[in-house]
């Protein structure tokens, strides 16, 4: 899969090259604004990962040119600014996900193949089947192995985002982010806690784990 | 260029000046209004009475003839206060009267006016110089009449109007000039106050104020704006210096320490003792603990510095309390501690809903932290008779000492028995910015009390204005 990375700090997209490149991506740089908006135009890109400040076009300006131009592809949105309101401008614009630099590597990662994967799935569907678990959206019931799994509603929307994401890493804050919908860093491990209550609930009793920690990252729903 | 004093420089001398000049032009408008009304009026009444002289002399010529007019001449050259005649025959040569030559230059047809000077001699042999007006016609037979009179009086009633009209347009433009100079340098004395408190400001004095007089007139009013407006900037610079400062203290630390900590393990690897891959490990931790830090000291930093929430809007309180307290009951459950929310609904607060979702995460991670396996911890939001709203967080923790209360809310301050613990010391700081941020504050209490060796506990809570 190939990622476009607007970005002006050279250093820093080097980085990011190196690091999307160990998980697999391949990566083409573009160090500003115009150069980024001409390469998105006439590449075919999984994702762009766009800088907010960069010279001759800022980064809300390329995204915004580029949705104007019926151009879908996600973007991932890199600011140094991270008040709530920078956040709203840039998802505003037509961005899909927002991180805030300094990020951890994992979290970069992740979010891009949130975003590069997401494009595949298709038609809407009712039920979601990861392995031998199935959920059902509009009875909002859930199935292991035809055994039911009674979940509380936020454990449900928790489920729901992993099965969305089955076989991605997702970090805790993005489930934060996603499914709780708030932009802070708790200090102690709030998801966590959740995340080992929905594991009780979907891998006790089963031989294998479906719900893995996955370190330094965060967690991935397997198969 | 000639160096005018300050106060003639002034937007208020200029616009004296252009009043002055206005009224100048409105008091001399209405001065020559009383010139005409007074002086015209005496002249006028002075020659109407040499007319109505003319006329009956005339009357007397139609009756009999110039002989008659003679008589009437001889007559009334006797009264009290003679007119001045003279009577001439056509070739201008005086038949009788009391001057000898006509002061008239022409002798032509119809009524001829003129001012004239009558010189007289007076006992000493002096000569006295007086101001005369007559009328000169020639009447029906070709003799020339002349009828005049001295108007020294009414000429001096008049000069006297004239010079006291000057006198009084001379005190107009005096008295406003004079007027004009105070205010100007009033105003301008005001303004120097300003200007000069402005141009110390500049100058990078944060420190200045302007001088309030206590009049509360609109030169107190704009001075006390001026120096609330210093205040926030003073606090906000200062508040800036600060974080400032206590970003560079608090970084340098934990930067020190991973600094010192790659070194050994550099060392460590090239002799080949370490393990590289932990040591990347333990540095990356660090790294990200200089950055947590670092992003709190950045929020403080915004917070203050703003001064205000930038676009609060109306929210309920108690459902945010109500996600946070879903978010964080599990993790009390997992830590053994009995977790409580007692939340009054359909609140109504303004504010940053996402800003106070981090203060109350803030509040629940302390309370979590601190608090011992068996302990409790409750989450409230209520009104208060005030119409306040408060979010507060009780927890059956070890609490903080009152004599230290203020103290653990300032940046970077940690209690020694909580050294050991996890955090940055930026936690109560935050919430007491977001706090202030909000127009509110925070307060801290004593928890439930000791019991059973645990407790006293701590009770923070975070009052919210009441909503306008």
């Amino acid at each position: 899969m190939r990622i476009l990375i607007i970005e002006d700090d050279i250093e820093a997209a080097e980085a990011m090259k190196r690091g999307l490149g160990e998980a697999g991506y391949e990566c083409e740089h573009a160090s500003d604004g115009e150069y980024g908006l001409e390469a998105a135009r006439a590449g075919d890109y999984s994702v762009l990962i766009v800088d907010r400040m960069m010279p001759r076009r800022d980064g809300v300006s390329v995204v915004e040119t580029l949705r104007r131009e019926g151009d879908a592809t996600p973007v991932l949105f890199l600011s140094a600014m991270g008040e709530i309101d920078d956040r709203v401008v840039g998802l505003k614009a037509g961005a899909d996900d927002y991180l805030v630099k300094p990020y951890a590597f994992a979290e970069l990662i992740a979010r891009v193949e949130a975003l590069s994967r997401r494009r595949e799935t298709g038609a809407v569907s009712t039920t979601l089947k990861v392995g031998d678990l199935e959920m059902n959206l509009l009875t909002r019931e859930v199935h292991r192995a035809g055994k039911e799994v009674d979940l509380q509603p936020r454990e449900f929307q928790l489920l729901e985002f992993l099965m969305r994401h089955a076989g991605q890493s997702v970090t805790r804050t993005m489930l934060l982010e996603k499914v709780w919908e708030y932009h802070f860093d708790p200090q102690t491990n709030v998801i966590d806690v959740h995340i080992s209550r929905l594991r009780s609930k979907i891998d006790k009793g089963f031989d294998r784990a479906m719900l893995q920690t996955v370190r330094g990252a965060g967690y991935r729903l397997d198969p | 260029m000639l160096k005018l004093p300050r106060f003639v420089r002034t937007t208020t001398f200029r616009l004296t000046l252009l009043f002055l000049a206005l009224f100048a032009g409105a008091a001399a408008a209405f001065l020559g209004y009383i010139y005409v009304a007074t002086a015209g009026e005496v002249s006028r009444r002075a020659d109407n009475e040499i007319t109505r002289e003319m006329n009956s002399l005339e009357a007397a010529y139609r009756q009999g003839g110039v002989n008659a007019l003679n008589t009437a001449i001889i007559e009334r050259s006797a009264s009290e206060k003679p007119f001045l005649y003279l009577l001439m025959d056509r070739t201008g040569k005086k038949i009788s009267g009391t001057i000898p030559v006509s002061p008239m230059d022409e002798t032509g047809d119809g009524e001829n006016w003129d001012s004239f000077t009558l010189t007289d001699t007076d006992m000493d042999g002096g000569e006295i110089r007086r101001p005369a007006r007559g009328m000169q016609e020639r009447l029906e037979g070709g003799e020339i009449l002349f009828v005049g009179a001295d108007v020294s009086e009414s000429e001096a009633f008049v000069v006297g109007i004239a010079r006291a009209l000057w006198g009084a347009g001379a005190l107009i433009i005096i008295l406003g000039l004079a007027g004009g100079v105070l205010v100007s340098r009033n105003v301008a004395r005001h303004m120097q106050g300003l200007t000069e408190a402005v141009a110390a400001v500049r100058g990078g004095d944060l420190r200045t104020r302007v001088r309030v007089r206590g009049v509360r007139d609109e030169y107190d009013e704009l001075a006390e704006g001026l120096n609330d407006m210093l205040d926030r900037l003073e606090q906000s610079m200062g508040g800036l210096r600060h974080a400032g400062d206590a970003i560079a203290h608090d970084l340098r630390s934990p930067l020190t320490r991973l600094r010192a900590r790659l070194e050994a393990s550099l060392i460590e690897i090239e002799n080949g003792k370490g393990d590289p891959l932990q040591a990347l490990e333990q540095a990356l931790e660090d790294a990200d603990n200089v950055l947590t830090t670092f992003n709190a000291v950045l929020a403080i930093a915004r917070l203050q510095a703003a001064g205000r929430i930038p676009d609060p809007k109306p929210f309920d309180p108690g459902e945010l309390a109500s996600n946070m307290a879903e978010l964080y009951e599990a993790v009390c459950e997992d830590k053994g501690l009995d977790f409580k929310a007692e939340l009054t609904p359909r609140l109504s607060v303004n504010g940053a809903k996402e800003i106070l979702a981090q203060a109350l995460a803030n509040l629940l991670d302390n309370a979590i932290k601190y608090t011992p396996e068996g302990g409790a911890v409750m989450l409230r939001v209520r009104r208060r008779s005030s119409g306040e709203v408060e979010f507060s967080v009780t927890d059956t923790g070890p609490g903080v000492p009152e004599e230290d209360r203020a103290r653990v809310v300032q940046r970077f301050v940690r209690l020694e028995n909580s050294r050991s613990e996890p955090g940055s010391g930026l936690g109560l700081s935050l919430v007491a910015a977001v706090a202030e941020a909000h127009g509110g504050r925070l307060e801290l209490s004593e928890g439930p009390g000791a019991i059973d060796g645990s407790g006293p506990g701590l009770r923070v809570a975070l009052v919210l204005p009441r909503p306008e």
